[in-house]
């Protein structure tokens, strides 16, 4: 990487999409901020039913839109609310990486992590290492594509 | 078991006639297969029940439609009250295993005739073929394989395994016989009655059919290597440049059998504002919008079913060479969840089953 552009990520911010589950995930960012848990404010949050509601194309649109990482945070696996969603969110997410892969298109910018309602910290935790990592991926390319 | 059907005059009359045979034993009500239309430019599957209006020519090496999703369409809403037969390639047969798993076809009463299929041309070479030659002839010979669909020569299985009986031209000589395997007790005790001869040996067609297959492999593996470069954010946009978004792509596939597909919903659709600022924060923005995410997303959807019959790619009105990806894609895809569309109607689909073991890497790295 040329120095110059090792300046640019450092000061680039990254802007991170996160589908929460209603019942874990989104509870435990909850938890971060009435716990008054510090982290960055790079991720925006879109609350849905179950981390198995996530559809590809949700994450597709961010980051073809220019999103520089996408977050779906589930229940721990064997805790799902509706007993197996966050299973099917797993293999959703395989899937699409796989097809990232195939066409050489930036697989590590899709998140998934299991976060429970009790786990405020790890929440914090997690979108700390996103914005590090991101950080280090630098900014998503689509974002200057205007002919997608 | 594997009989012997002898030519009359040549192929395609030797499978009417059998076909024929099989209409006028009553076994069947009709008789869904591969029909030239009176212009001779193409030829569709048609439903046949008068004997006498039976022309058929299944090796026609021409796919319009995947006659697996015709299937679907005919049975989708009540299955068949009364027999019928359908004879299809390999490709079509995977198709409509793959519905058949999705719920929509319904193979009640219906008994599945495959043919061996050397190759089709695409629909503007069949129409207009040039030379004197007779399409058919040509694929049935094998000698030349120029013109032939990309989708035909990468073909996965061109033996259609799971049919109730084969009519088959790989290991026949077929100047003088084809040959009908017929492989379920539905199969069979559809030829009960006739007087068939039995093949002296197998292994003429087990080696026919092993070298047919390496062919088809190992020209599917060079084309996946021929089109790795096909790959990064500006290469993919430069594959789609021409896309128009007509949809056709997913219109033609057999597998993509959303009654009202998520794309063509007015689920993306915002004020203009929102296009505006779209605008603002790239400084230009295309339409129509959203191609490169209709084609990924179609991929997401549809590609772990894909039994890559070509059909996208011969839709397109640009000429978007779509087997080039998606012939990578499938294969990659496919063996991440070992799994064969079409290979076994019982066997799940990867997206609606999961272990709670699997893929540790990808929850938590």
């Amino acid at each position: 990487m040329s120095e110059e552009k090792e300046k640019k990520n450092e000061d680039f911010e990254p802007k991170i999409v996160g589908f929460l589950c209603n019942w874990c995930s989104y509870a435990g960012a909850d938890l971060a901020g009435t716990s008054r848990i510090q982290y960055p404010p790079n991720i925006r949050v879109i609350r849905v039913m179950c981390s198995g509601s996530v559809d590809s194309v949700y994450v597709n649109r961010a980051l073809l839109e220019g999103a520089d990482a996408v977050l779906i945070g589930g229940c721990h696996p064997g805790d799902c609310h509706y007993i197996n969603g966050n299973y099917k969110a797993r293999r959703k997410m395989v899937l699409l990486k796989n097809i990232l892969t195939t066409l050489g298109m930036e697989p590590d910018r899709i998140w998934l992590r299991w976060i429970s309602a009790s786990e405020g910290q790890k929440f914090a935790d997690t979108v700390k290492e996103i914005v590090n990592e991101t950080k280090k991926l630098g900014p998503n390319p689509m974002k200057e594509k205007w002919n997608i | 078991m594997i009989y012997e059907l002898k030519i009359e005059d040549d192929v395609p009359k030797t499978v009417n006639s059998f076909l024929k045979q099989l209409l006028e034993s009553g076994k069947v009500d009709a008789v869904l297969a591969m029909q030239e239309t009176p212009s001779g430019k193409s030829a569709f599957p048609t439903m046949i029940s008068d004997p006498e209006k039976l022309n058929t020519n299944v090796f026609a090496p021409l796919l319009p439609v995947s006659t697996g999703a015709m299937v679907s369409r005919l049975t989708k809403i009540k299955g068949s009250d009364k027999p019928l037969a359908v004879v299809l390639r390999a490709c079509e047969i995977r198709a409509l295993t793959e519905l058949l798993k999705l719920k929509q076809a319904d193979l009640e009463n219906i008994v599945l005739i495959g043919v061996d299929c050397p190759g089709t041309f695409p629909m503007k070479t069949y129409s207009n073929y040039p030379g004197d030659d007779d399409p058919t002839e040509v694929v049935l010979k094998g000698e030349s394989e120029e013109n032939m669909r990309t989708a035909c020569l990468n073909c996965k299985d061109p033996v259609p395994e799971t049919a109730d009986m084969i009519i088959g031209i790989f290991g026949a000589d077929t100047d003088k016989a084809i040959l009908l395997d017929t492989r379920t007790e539905n199969g069979q005790e559809l030829v009960s009655d006739m007087k068939l001869s039995e093949v002296a040996t197998e292994e003429d067609r087990e080696k026919a059919v092993l070298e047919i297959r390496n062919k088809r492999d190992e020209a599917r593996k060079a084309f996946i290597d021929e089109h790795s470069d096909i790959a990064g954010v500006d290469k993919l946009l430069e594959f789609f440049d021409t896309c128009v978004n007509c949809h056709n792509c997913m219109k033609a596939c057999p597998i993509c059998y959303c009654r009202e597909c998520l794309f063509e919903s007015d689920v993306f659709d915002v004020e203009a504002s929102k296009y505006m600022a779209k605008a603002k924060s790239k400084g230009a923005y295309k339409t129509p919008t959203d191609s490169l995410l209709f084609h990924v997303t179609r991929f997401n959807h549809m590609i772990l079913s894909c039994v890559e019959c070509g059909l996208c790619e011969q839709a397109c009105p640009s000429d978007i060479p779509l087997m080039d990806i998606i012939t990578a894609i499938a294969e990659n895809a496919q063996a991440e969840f070992e799994y064969l569309p079409g290979r076994d109607p019982e066997e799940e689909m990867p997206m609606i089953v999961y272990r709670e073991d699997e893929f540790l890497d990808v929850g938590e790295k």
